[in-house]
């Protein structure tokens, strides 16, 4: 357990050290169009926010079910990546994010056994979505292969660490073997998951009312 | 050891995808600028090494006291004391470096780069606290930035990670390749040994194909050099690195009383920027164990020869740069 909890705290301080590297434009200057496609979605709250919860759903639906998303995030984001550089910027609607983050907290707060097939087209249509809102900050001296592939391996790397910072978070009953032959939720960790579930909502509900009145 | 094949295949096949954009990763744009003090606080400034974007161009902005006007710089009585920076460093112009030569007293230099775009002239009574605070400051970022962008070293590492498989092994094969590439920068920053640097960016790109072909080896079921010495090939080609590294320096012109403190800050930074890039992989091992997200058998094979292939395009790139000269 203490083991499993060392390397909980140094992937989490791996993810959050990205946090502080705010400005991507700063970062592009400084290390080239990599790191700044790397960096630019952790300094949005709605990619924060919106791969967390997407992360925190996954993993709490176990191993099996959430391993998928390794490949399928990323390859999301590319999609989104290439549509919004094709046809132009596609302004991110705050209230589609709202909406999003609302779903998948109250999916996480109810405890829902969404699908597998589901969960995919979820993560992948959420990914497409960011991937398009990233495009917009693509300058036209940005080096787009570079600026696809930091954000894929951001993507990548998050989903993954959240993912199973949350699995093991939950406990050995969460291993794929016994992914459903014994309900976790109602222990204290499902319940703290469902009430972090519960947070995203409510987070949710604020950015559409700040969206809706604005 | 079966379990992470996958995990190895999905890093490496990206970073195989993106590499090939790295070849040129280590070439720097810089600009060199003296001022010779002319009378007290009087300079004449002179591009000695005009950068690419051209010296018109440069944004330079000098203490608020200062009226700079090329070549002269007027400080009046209170001297060239006070930060300087460049408003525009870019792709362009990634650093350049100031050097001033006072009427009395050592001639001095200040690096301004990207990572570090101001700096603070000193008067004559350095080197004070705040020499050795602004080194630090400099060179520490200078030094993580090149690892973080030197795309060959971090895929190195990445083959040695992917041989050794964790451990203390690792720890120790990591730590072997510290003390190499430490010991050939000081040696080579310090002008004991010399290599020119586009053969040597070569090398750089055959030590990769090694562990390429190490890694295809390990697969067959063969026991490598790398496998069986992990520690003695990660120092041997750790020292090969280490004159790379030492090339990024040199072309920094730095004084001559001030390169120890500058390379022991510059290789902290590098130790900074591979030991966050070593925790990562690790980081994601363990969460590719968690999740037991295994890629299919048939792809086994495919990152081996995707690093191969890669180190390959860099060293015929790299070859072809020395023919060329």
């Amino acid at each position: 357990m203490r083991r499993t909890l060392k390397h909980g705290l140094i992937a989490t301080a791996l993810l959050l050290a990205q946090a502080p590297a705010a400005e991507a434009h700063i970062v592009a200057i400084r290390l080239g169009d990599f790191y700044a496609g790397a960096l630019h979605p952790f300094t949005d709250l709605q990619d924060v926010l919106l791969w967390l919860a997407m992360g925190l759903l996954a993993g709490s639906l176990g191993a099996a079910r959430g391993r998928w998303l390794v490949a399928l995030f990323p390859l999301g984001l590319l999609a989104g990546l290439a549509l919004g550089a094709r046809v132009g910027t596609i302004a991110a609607n705050p209230a589609i994010d709202a909406v999003i983050a609302v779903v998948l907290g109250l999916l996480l707060a109810a405890g829902a056994r969404v699908p597998t097939v589901l969960l995919c087209v979820m993560a992948f249509a959420l990914a497409a979505l960011r991937g398009a809102a990233n495009a917009s900050d693509l300058a036209p001296n940005t080096d787009r292969l570079l600026f696809a592939g930091g954000l894929a391996c951001a993507g990548y790397a998050a989903i993954t660490l959240i993912m199973a910072l949350t699995l093991a978070f939950r406990g050995p009953l969460s291993d794929s073997s016994k992914d459903s032959s014994k309900d976790t939720s109602k222990d204290w960790r499902g319940i703290a998951l469902r009430a972090l579930g519960g947070w995203i909502a409510a987070i949710g509900l604020m950015m559409a009312g700040l969206a809706f009145a604005s | 050891m079966i379990d992470l094949r996958y995990l190895r295949i999905a890093l490496l096949l990206v970073t195989a995808l993106i590499l090939p954009r790295a070849l040129f990763a280590h070439e720097a744009t810089l600009g060199v600028l003296e001022f010779r003090e002319v009378r007290p606080g009087a300079f004449i400034g002179l591009w000695t090494m005009e950068p690419t974007v051209g010296a018109d161009r440069v944004d330079l902005k000098v203490p608020p006291h200062c009226f700079l006007r090329l070549p002269e710089l007027n400080c009046g009585e209170k001297g060239l004391v006070g930060q300087i920076t460049i408003g525009n460093l870019g792709a362009d112009m990634s650093a350049a470096l100031i050097k001033i030569i006072p009427l009395k007293g050592e001639p001095r230099s200040y690096t301004i780069s990207t990572a570090n775009p101001v700096v603070t002239v000193l008067g004559t009574d350095a080197p004070t606290i705040d020499t050795w605070l602004e080194l630090a400051k400099t060179y520490i970022n200078y030094g993580i930035d090149h690892i973080l962008l030197g795309a060959d070293h971090l895929l190195f590492v990445l083959g040695l990670i992917w041989i050794v498989n964790g451990g203390w092994r690792l720890v120790k094969t990591i730590t072997a390749f510290t003390v190499g590439h430490s010991a050939s920068l000081a040696a080579t920053a310090f002008g004991l040994i010399g290599v020119p640097e586009r053969p040597l960016n070569a090398c750089i790109a055959l030590s990769i194909v090694f562990v390429g072909v190490e890694i295809v080896k390990q697969q067959r079921g063969e026991i490598g050099w790398t496998a069986r010495y992990p520690w003695a090939v990660a120092v041997t080609f750790g020292l090969v690195h280490g004159i790379g590294f030492a090339s990024a320096l040199a072309g920094l012109g730095l004084e001559r009383r001030l390169l120890p403190p500058a390379l022991l800050f510059f290789n902290v930074g590098v130790e900074i920027g591979q030991l966050a890039f070593v925790l990562l992989v690790l980081a994601l091992i363990w969460a590719h164990r968690r999740l037991d997200a295994v890629l299919p058998r048939w792809g086994e094979a495919l990152p081996a020869y995707a690093i191969g292939s890669v180190a390959m395009f860099w060293f015929i790139g790299r070859l072809l740069i020395v023919l060329s000269t």
